[in-house]
């Protein structure tokens, strides 16, 4: 569904991804994973639009180069993005209206469908996102994400500074989800928990994949455990 | 004391744009008419106030619209000093505070109205610096329309939107450019010397600033209070050359035209400052001179009145469309000459 | 105390002009950080409008209260798409200055392209006749600008509330990329924000036709100072603050107008920029100046 080829990532005059070239496949939950500054987020933002870039980006076939932020998001991306960014000034309820915008119909079955899984979010429906927990907030945004029914769900860095009770949460939801058939680009620090839900996961650092494979193989590799925790 | 590298191309950089100025003043002189001597001596006195401008807006990154207030004060307060007795009597004759009854020579005059001034700019200051951005701007605003308001009001002092006449018409092209090579050496010195480059750096990030010791407010009351004595200065050379001044120049048409000035050419650096004044200013004489309709290759032009305020305000805009720099960006004119 | 309600009246209708205007600043700011002083061009668009209608011999009141409005809108969906567009995301001084530059060009054209001189226009001189509350007379233009600002706020209100675009326009004040990275078209958000700040306008500029009776090219001058200062008095950014910044505005006007000795008279503007002064210097980001947080938890 998503094919990368070749991508280059700038912030102003900086190259900060160096080529790199992966795909996520319909179904697949694909993981990105790699310590801090590796290239991550930058990948998502060039996918996204919001950073500028070179190489091919083409999902489902047509390359989104050139295509304006929303343009892209419109084709059936929607992204959870790093650091939650709810919109902290709307209440929970406002939010999840704003991510419907793109597929208004049936929006209020699904806003009480999301109230039922999650109803620490139906308590809180009338509350203003900003005064959410970390965890309730990070719930919010994935919701937000879905409820414009994407193709592919981007997400970027859910686990960052939670708990880890409510990580487990959210990577409960997230396998739930992938059993649904959701299409899943995952970007993580937590490489343990990333690769319990991936099919596939490429190991990205300075900019440069530097290991790929199935979650298996990768998972056993002590070479690879050694690069991603920096022991051994 | 040892200069830094900075510094030391700072004083090329200011003996170039003073040869400049120095060179326009004499073909001035020795080319121009009248009118067009009273025209550059004007450009020279815009030039004061886009370099006091430059000053503070510059270092400080933050916009002022009082400036042209400023210049009124030291205007005002020079002329109320040094006008002779007789013609107050009849200018001024309800003035209070026996101020139509003494005359000063004009260096005290002047001096007096330095430090008026910049007593003014610090009493302002104090409270401006401690504002956000567009808080400063604000409150620069209400200093603008405050001063202004004042002028027009206390016409026993200022005669409002009246000629105050009779001040000694004491200076002449040389004395202005000699000003504005000196106020370029100052604007520059300030612009490299250690507060000035402190301040630069510290203008978008305050609290990293902060955490470097860096006294953010200090620094920029230092920049606006120099901004204003500049002001002064230039207010001087105002009401020393014309004679006569009112209370009408001294607000907004000025500001947006000082401000266009200093956009154009680039608010970062004095040589900015420098090229946008003379570009702007005889730019615009000549836009002026396409208002009145004249007879151009043979074509009866139309009267056109309003032109010089579209190209004006077209100049600012397609400026912070297109090079929100200014044409000099950061780049001062030993940049272009040296490596 | 008839003096008193009188004068209250006065500060109410002063104060619901002023928050129309503010209002009309406040929206387009807290979107994309733009301090539109060509606001007040747009409310000489309004006005000049008034006077094609006259020309063209078009006196009933409905047709030109809606072409003033109507054209007011317009202007000011084609400042956005022409003027603004470049400098959609660049610093908030960039944009000052550039509706600065905006600002001044507009009076000119007015001046070349009509006339430096002021035009009347009476069509609306109808509006305005004396109606006895009881025991005050107040104007009945008053009245209407009250109500009119009354409804205006309510319908904002539920504009913002209601649908998706005023939604967006709402999380767009804090976080204008997660808006995109929703699939919200900026274009649309923008556009929309210019069109109720037009609106805005174009109703303001109904009322104040009608107490003036004449347009010039520098009618817009005042009117966007004062929607200026009510805007940061209340929080530069905050709807909530350009309302209460609004009707404060018009209550201090009033008290000076009324308390200060006539011989101050002609001061009254640089009293009412004193007290503002003062009141950013206790409050300097505006009484309700709206919050930062960009609702992440990190």
């Amino acid at each position: 569904m998503l094919n990368v080829t070749d991508l280059r990532v700038y912030h102003g005059p900086i190259e900060a991804v160096h080529g790199i070239t992966f795909q996520v496949k319909p179904g697949q939950c694909v993981s990105l994973l790699g310590p801090n500054g590796a290239g991550k987020t930058s990948t998502l933002s060039a996918i996204t639009g919001i950073a500028r870039a070179t190489g091919t980006i083409a999902f489902d076939g047509t390359d989104m180069g050139g295509l304006p932020v929303e343009a892209r998001m419109r084709r059936g991306l929607a992204i959870s993005p790093e650091g939650r960014r709810v919109f902290a000034n709307l209440t929970v309820s406002e939010n999840l209206r704003l991510g419907a915008a793109m597929r208004p119909e049936g929006q209020a079955e699904r806003i009480a469908r999301w109230f039922d899984t999650f109803p620490i979010l139906g308590e809180r429906r009338d509350q203003q996102a900003g005064t959410l927990s970390g965890g309730e907030q990070q719930m919010l945004a994935i919701a937000r994400a879905l409820m414009s029914e994407p193709r592919i769900l981007l997400l970027d860095e859910p686990s960052l500074g939670l708990a880890p009770r409510i990580v487990a949460q959210i990577f409960a939801m997230i396998e739930t989800l992938r059993q649904q058939g959701m299409t899943i680009l995952l970007v993580e620090q937590n490489a343990t928990q990333a690769l319990r839900l991936s099919d596939y996961a490429y190991l990205l650092n300075n900019g440069r994949i530097v290991a790929e494979g199935t979650a298996g193989t990768l998972g056993q590799s002590d070479a690879l455990m050694a690069e991603l925790t920096g022991i051994g | 004391m040892t200069l830094s590298r900075a510094q030391r191309r700072g004083i090329v950089g200011a003996a170039l744009l003073a040869l400049i100025l120095i060179a326009i003043g004499l073909a001035a002189t020795w080319f121009g008419s009248r009118y067009q001597l009273r025209l550059v001596y004007g450009a020279y006195v815009n030039l004061l106030v886009v370099l006091a401008l430059q000053v503070f807006m510059g270092n400080a990154r933050v916009t002022n619209l009082s400036h042209s207030a400023f210049m009124g004060i030291g205007a005002y307060a020079a002329a109320i000093c040094v006008t002779p007795e007789k013609i107050k009597a009849i200018s001024l004759p309800d003035a209070p505070w026996g101020l139509n009854a003494f005359a000063l020579d004009p260096v005290s005059s002047a001096l007096i109205a330095l430090v008026l001034t910049g007593l003014v700019a610090w009493l302002v200051g104090v409270f401006i610096v401690r504002l956000t951005g567009i808080g400063a701007t604000i409150v620069s605003l209400a200093v603008l329309v405050i001063v202004h308001g004042l002028f027009l009001y206390r016409t026993d002092i200022f005669k409002g939107n009246q000629a105050f006449f009779g001040i000694p018409q004491l200076f002449n092209l040389t004395w202005v450019v000699g000003l504005a090579v000196l106020v370029v050496f100052i604007t520059r010195g300030f612009r490299e010397s250690r507060w000035g480059v402190a301040l630069r750096a510290s203008a978008d990030d305050e609290v990293g600033a902060a955490a470097m010791g860096v006294d953010i407010h200090r620094l920029r009351l230092m920049a606006w209070v120099l901004s204003g004595v500049l002001l002064a200065v230039a207010g001087i050379a105002y009401a020393y050359y014309l004679g006569t001044i009112s209370a009408r120049p001294f607000y907004f048409n000025h500001v947006f035209l000082t401000l266009a000035m200093l956009i154009l050419g680039g608010m970062r650096t004095v040589t900015g400052a420098v090229l946008g004044t003379f570009l702007i200013s005889f730019g615009l004489e000549w836009v002026r001179w396409l208002e009145t309709g004249p007879v151009v290759l043979g074509i009866d032009l139309p009267e056109a009145l309003g032109l010089s305020g579209i190209v004006l305000g077209g100049v600012i805009v397609l400026t912070m469309a297109l090079r929100p720099g200014g044409l000099m960006g950061d780049r001062e004119i030993e940049d272009l000459i040296l490596k | 105390m008839d003096y008193v309600a009188q004068q209250a009246m006065n500060a109410l209708s002063f104060g619901a002009e002023y928050a129309l205007l503010a209002l009309g600043l406040a929206i387009v700011f807290s979107i994309m950080g733009l301090v539109n002083f060509a606001h007040g061009e747009i409310i000489a668009v309004g006005g000049y409008t008034m006077v094609a209608m006259a020309a063209l011999a078009l006196s009933n009141p409905l047709i030109v209260i809606g072409a003033a409005v109507l054209a007011a809108v317009a202007g000011s969906m084609l400042l956005e798409r022409v003027a603004f567009r470049p400098v959609r995301y660049a610093d908030p001084t960039t944009g000052l200055l550039t509706a600065f530059g905006v600002s001044i060009v507009l009076q000119n054209l007015f001046l070349l392209l009509v006339s430096p001189r002021p035009i009347a226009v009476t069509s609306l001189y109808f509006l305005d006749w004396p109606v006895d509350l009881g025991a005050i007379r107040v104007s009945s233009l008053q009245l209407f600008e009250a109500l009119t600002t009354a409804v205006v706020i309510v319908a904002l209100m539920l504009f913002l509330r209601r649908t998706v675009l005023g939604l967006a326009m709402r999380a767009a004040s804090l976080d204008f990329e997660m808006v995109r990275l929703s699939g919200i078209r900026a274009n649309r958000v923008f556009a929309m924000a210019f069109a109720i700040s037009g609106l805005l306008a174009g109703i303001a500029c109904v009322f104040i036709m009608a107490r003036r009776g004449s347009v010039d090219p520098h009618l817009g001058f005042d009117p966007v100072l004062k929607a200026f200062v009510a805007c940061v008095v209340g929080g530069f950014g905050s709807l909530p603050g350009a309302v209460l910044g609004g009707f404060l505005l018009g209550a201090v006007e009033v008290a000076m107008l009324v308390m200060l000795p006539q011989s101050l008279g002609g001061m009254t503007d640089a009293f009412v920029f004193g007290i503002i002064a003062m009141v950013l210097i206790w409050r300097p980001d505006g009484i309700l100046s709206p919050p930062v947080e960009k609702g992440d938890k990190i």
